[in-house]
């Protein structure tokens, strides 16, 4: 109220045609009426008259200058929502009757999701595996139904090195591991978005954020690595649900950085035990009587999003 | 002719009179809030305020064994983006999958030794030589300065609104390492070096080439580096979720076993090791009010 008041008095009192309709509030829920109980009627001489600000002196030097406004930029997004940004915007004044209703306490979202499309290319390395540690590249390709629920298809690829473990168990404890590496993998992806926030950055510049959970469903191929080279390895076909949650950074109107962790989770086989001239040889024969396991691999992955359209508009009343 | 200078002239003194007005009013006038900081009437949830959090601790992908504890944090923040603190977590230790995936694939120590006194030179090593030398870290901590260059707010669910910071952390680590290799697994009296006959005999003993009987030398005092890197979730003014990522950084064997291949072990095949851990805790800030920014 005070701000607005003060916001008021900082222009050049301008009085509205007489007779002149108020002008109600665009989409409110309920429209405003002059004598409705409860509603906020704001008028220069109200404001002068509660002593709430100064007289309007009509110098352009009271004026504050709010900078031209990129498009894009999401800095002058979060000013203009500032109560006290907007507290020295100069605009003709008219008698506005406004409603509790009317009055945002939350400032508008600054990044709108909804029927846009995000590309988002990534990698990503493993977390929880010590005797192979896989490199990914891939890319995501998500439509956001609202601006809270998306569905995405991803797909990527894999390389690998091996962990010191590897070589010292083969060293060591005299033991050659058993391990498969992963050529790719896709999947289709559902997004959640429950959380979003903002923070400021030593204290001057704001980040707006957010959080998001993902489930998947999808397939890739993984890549049995012999213990013995003399023999051949063998591919298998994977079921891979994935589930995992991420963070979203807002850079601009149109890219946004993301990190997060997923774990793909998939029945995976592996070269079989004891394997020679005579026993599972072939690969055929050894991918038959090959040991399976459950396995959850875990993984970071880092991303730019690149949103399209490149721009939105708020279709809310503010 | 006199015409003919100066029209040209004042034609350029005009041209730039205009420009240096036209400069002076395309000088951008600043938003008086662009110095401004970035939150006002802000609740200032650390500063000056004593830190004190138990925790949990777990390791992240150990090679060997999981180390899960409890511990304590102290910490205590003289601005509301610089602290200091000391952590101190005792644990157990538990054998990762790996462990118990090679364990039951060795000889039994009793089947080693029959197999030695037959005169079979065994290159692996027992069950019992593979697991009596791998280390535990039954303490750990560090003290370290602490940063928190980002605070903000976020909504769940469009329900619960809460404040949150990250925090950054750098100092000195500790461990104490702990390994218990018997003395009838552990028995090599002297490893990789020659020593003196038992028997009484004149020619001194060779090195016996095998690591698998040499003290593990992983056990002790550690002193390292410590990085950490972590967040805040006030749940109220004074009580906060704390989830953190630690690196305690310090020179271990975690096997216990002869890394560097020269068939014996020493303090050679010790190298600088780092060791990852999540913590979680709950964090309780004194005094329990907290003030506010102009």
């Amino acid at each position: 109220m005070t701000s607005t008041a003060l916001a008021q008095s900082k222009a050049k009192p301008a009085k509205p045609a007489k007779g002149a309709k108020p002008a109600a509030p665009a989409k409110s829920p309920t429209p405003a009426k002059a004598d409705d109980a409860g509603e906020i009627e704001i008028t220069p001489d109200d404001a002068k008259k509660d002593g709430a600000a100064p007289p309007a002196s009509g110098d352009p030097a009271d004026e504050i200058e709010m900078g031209d406004e990129k498009p894009g930029d999401l800095g002058a997004d979060l000013n203009a929502a500032d109560p006290n940004a907007a507290a020295v915007k100069v605009t003709p004044i008219k008698k506005t009757p406004l409603s509790w209703q009317d009055i945002v306490v939350v400032i508008r979202k600054p990044f709108l999701k909804l029927r846009r499309v995000e590309l988002l290319p990534f990698v990503g390395t493993t977390m929880n595996d010590n005797m192979v540690r896989h490199y990914t590249v891939g890319g995501e390709l998500a439509y956001y139904l609202t601006d809270v629920l998306a569905v995405g298809v991803e797909g990527m690829y894999y390389a690998h090195s091996f962990r010191e473990p590897f070589d010292l168990v083969a060293r060591q404890a005299r033991r050659l591991p058993t391990v498969n590496e992963y050529n790719w993998s896709a999947a289709l992806d559902f997004h959640y978005v429950p959380v979003y926030g903002k923070f400021a950055v030593l204290d001057h510049s704001l980040v707006t954020w957010e959080a998001f959970f993902t489930a998947g469903i999808g397939a890739g191929q993984s890549q049995v690595v012999p213990r013995d080279t003399k023999f051949p390895g063998f591919t298998n076909t994977l079921i891979m649900p994935n589930v995992g949650a991420s963070m979203r950074f807002f850079l601009s109107k149109w890219l946004t950085v993301s990190l997060g962790i997923r774990d793909y989770v998939f029945f995976d086989h592996f070269e079989p035990k004891g394997r020679s001239d005579e026993m599972y040889s072939t690969a055929s024969d050894a991918k038959a009587h090959a040991d399976g396991s459950l396995i959850n691999n875990v993984m970071f992955q880092i991303g730019i999003g690149f949103w399209l359209p490149a721009s939105f508009d708020y279709t809310t009343f503010r | 002719m006199k015409n003919d200078i100066l029209l040209p002239v004042g034609g350029l003194v005009v041209v730039g009179v205009l420009a240096m007005s036209s400069a002076t009013y395309a000088e951008p006038r600043q938003n008086s809030l662009a110095a401004d900081v970035a939150v006002r009437h802000r609740r200032l949830l650390v500063k000056n305020r004593l830190e004190l959090a138990p925790l949990f601790e777990s390791t992240i992908n150990a090679d060997f064994r999981h180390v899960i504890g409890g511990g304590l944090k102290l910490e205590y923040h003289f601005t509301d983006k610089l602290s200091f603190g000391v952590i101190g977590v005792g644990s157990t230790s538990l054998n990762t999958k790996l462990v118990d995936k090679i364990i039951p694939s060795l000889i039994t120590q009793a089947d080693k030794d029959a197999m030695t006194k037959a005169g079979m030179m065994i290159r692996e090593p027992s069950q019992d030589e593979f697991k009596d030398r791998l280390n535990t870290m039954p303490l750990h901590g560090a003290a370290y300065l602490s940063i928190t260059p980002w605070y903000g707010k976020l909504a769940a669910f469009s329900q619960a609104y809460v404040a949150f910071d990250f925090y950054f952390q750098a100092g000195v680590a500790f461990a104490s390492l702990k390994s218990n290799c018997p003395s009838n697994i552990c028995n090599d009296p002297s490893p990789g070096q020659s020593h003196p006959d038992p028997a009484g005999g004149p020619e001194p003993i060779a090195p016996d080439g095998n690591p698998n009987n040499d003290a593990p030398l992983n056990s002790g005092s550690r002193v390292g580096l410590y990085l950490g890197g972590g967040i805040h979730v006030f749940l109220n003014d004074f009580l906060a979720l704390d989830m953190t990522v630690r690196d305690y950084a310090f020179t271990d064997n975690p096997s216990g076993a002869d890394f560097n291949a020269d068939l014996f072990v020493s303090d050679a095949d010790n190298r600088f090791l780092h060791h990852l851990f999540f913590g979680v805790g709950i964090s309780v800030m004194l005094p329990t009010t907290v003030r506010r920014t102009p």
